[in-house]
């Protein structure tokens, strides 16, 4: 699922325009961030991204509606990809397991995308590391699941995004510490300013496996607009070489 | 007697596709777990649970007589060993509900049953259930 994360990323978040072959889907991936770091922006690029020609449905977990569309970089949100986005808003926990449970009944084609933001807010609802454990074996069996309705060469891909606080409790770390596991790639958004006067985050990507660690730098507008750069000491900072094996935390 | 019950295990192992040095190797692996799963796939306590959508889990009857749990499709069982021993505290690599599962794919032992889709619906939520 890297691999798409880093394709929006490497375009500066805008949807790829052509048509091209089908990326596989790889393993899931964590997107993790402080509050209003972005994440919600990512996945929904994600989504626009995994929804080009020949590819999705996208299916998109969050508890509430969003309250715009999140923007990418100028672009203007293709319809046609648009309407291939569904979005499902389940209100609790309980409700998340009904839907997760109860996947392979739902009519239609197969999902080739799994989204689901805000699994801090499920989490904190049932925070038993076994309900957990359940939670996150469910998504994953569920992906598998549309994976195998898709048929041979083609695979649902995973991306659950997972908002961390600047003093994580115990529950918090143990929580991490399991989403590691199920999760082997991540990507780390981490405020940072390269520069006097600017506020940024640093994408801090890991696609699991043995890939190559990128990093970018994304900012956003006043007006809500998300740029995206390549980090700009990538080449000179050591501590962000491409085969870093640093376990990708900040 | 446990050594011949050992030795009638492994020729059955063997007779169903797993050379010695396999086992060996999962008795080395697991320790006792092994030997623990080797009994639950000898009394055929694995079932395969399927639906017409495609969808799998499997069950694994216990010693102690509960019923787990397993999702193969990501390394899940619903045991408290697994919860506290894999998970948590990283002292073991699979639990034995988990290691039979793999075990009786591997030597296509497990009972199999098919349901409909609500049904399949019902198991897996039923194990939320029991956890809360």
């Amino acid at each position: 699922m890297a691999e798409t994360l880093r394709r929006v990323l490497t375009r500066g978040g805008a949807a790829w325009s052509g048509e091209e072959n089908t990326p596989a889907a790889g393993p899931p991936l964590l997107l993790l961030g402080t509050p209003g770091s972005g994440k919600t922006a990512l996945l929904f690029a994600a989504a626009l991204e995994a929804a080009g020609e020949g590819q999705g449905p996208v299916l998109f977990l969050t508890r509430r509606p969003l309250q715009r569309m999140p923007r990418g970089t100028g672009t203007t949100l293709d319809p046609m990809r648009l309407q291939k986005i569904r979005f499902q808003y389940p209100p609790s926990t309980r409700e998340l397991f009904r839907l997760l449970c109860s996947a392979h009944e739902a009519p239609g084609p197969a999902p080739s995308l799994l989204l689901l933001d805000g699994l801090e807010e499920y989490l904190a609802e049932d925070p038993e590391p076994q309900e957990a454990a359940y939670l996150i074996a469910l998504l994953l069996d569920t992906a598998a699941h549309f994976s195998h309705r898709l048929g041979p060469g083609r695979d649902c891909g995973l991306m659950v995004a997972l908002q961390t606080q600047e003093e994580a409790d115990s529950g918090d770390v143990l929580h991490l510490a399991l989403l590691q596991r199920y999760f082997p790639a991540q990507c780390w958004l981490q405020p940072d300013a390269p520069g006097p006067g600017e506020h940024g985050l640093r994408a801090c990507l890991e696609p699991g496996g043995l890939g190559p660690r990128t990093e970018w730098w994304v900012t956003f507008r006043s007006d809500g607009e998300m740029m995206i750069a390549p980090w700009p000491t990538q080449a000179g900072d050591p501590s962000s070489g491409k085969d870093s094996s640093s376990g990708g935390q900040p | 007697a446990r050594w011949r019950r050992r030795c009638r295990r492994a020729r059955e192992v063997r007779d169903r596709g797993l050379p010695d040095e396999y086992l060996l190797s999962l008795k080395f692996l697991f320790g006792s777990s092994a030997t623990q799963a080797l009994d639950l796939v000898d009394r055929q306590s694995i079932t395969l649970i399927s639906s017409p959508s495609g969808r799998r889990v499997y069950q694994v009857l216990g010693s102690s007589g509960k019923t787990y749990t397993c999702l193969a499709s990501c390394h899940y069982c619903s045991c408290p060993a697994f919860a506290f021993s894999v998970l948590r505290k990283s002292d073991s690599i699979l639990c034995k509900h988990l290691l039979a599962v793999y075990l009786s794919q591997v030597m296509r032992t497990c009972q199999q049953l098919s349901v409909s889709d609500k049904q399949l619906t019902d198991i897996l939520l039923m194990e939320k259930k029991q956890e809360a």
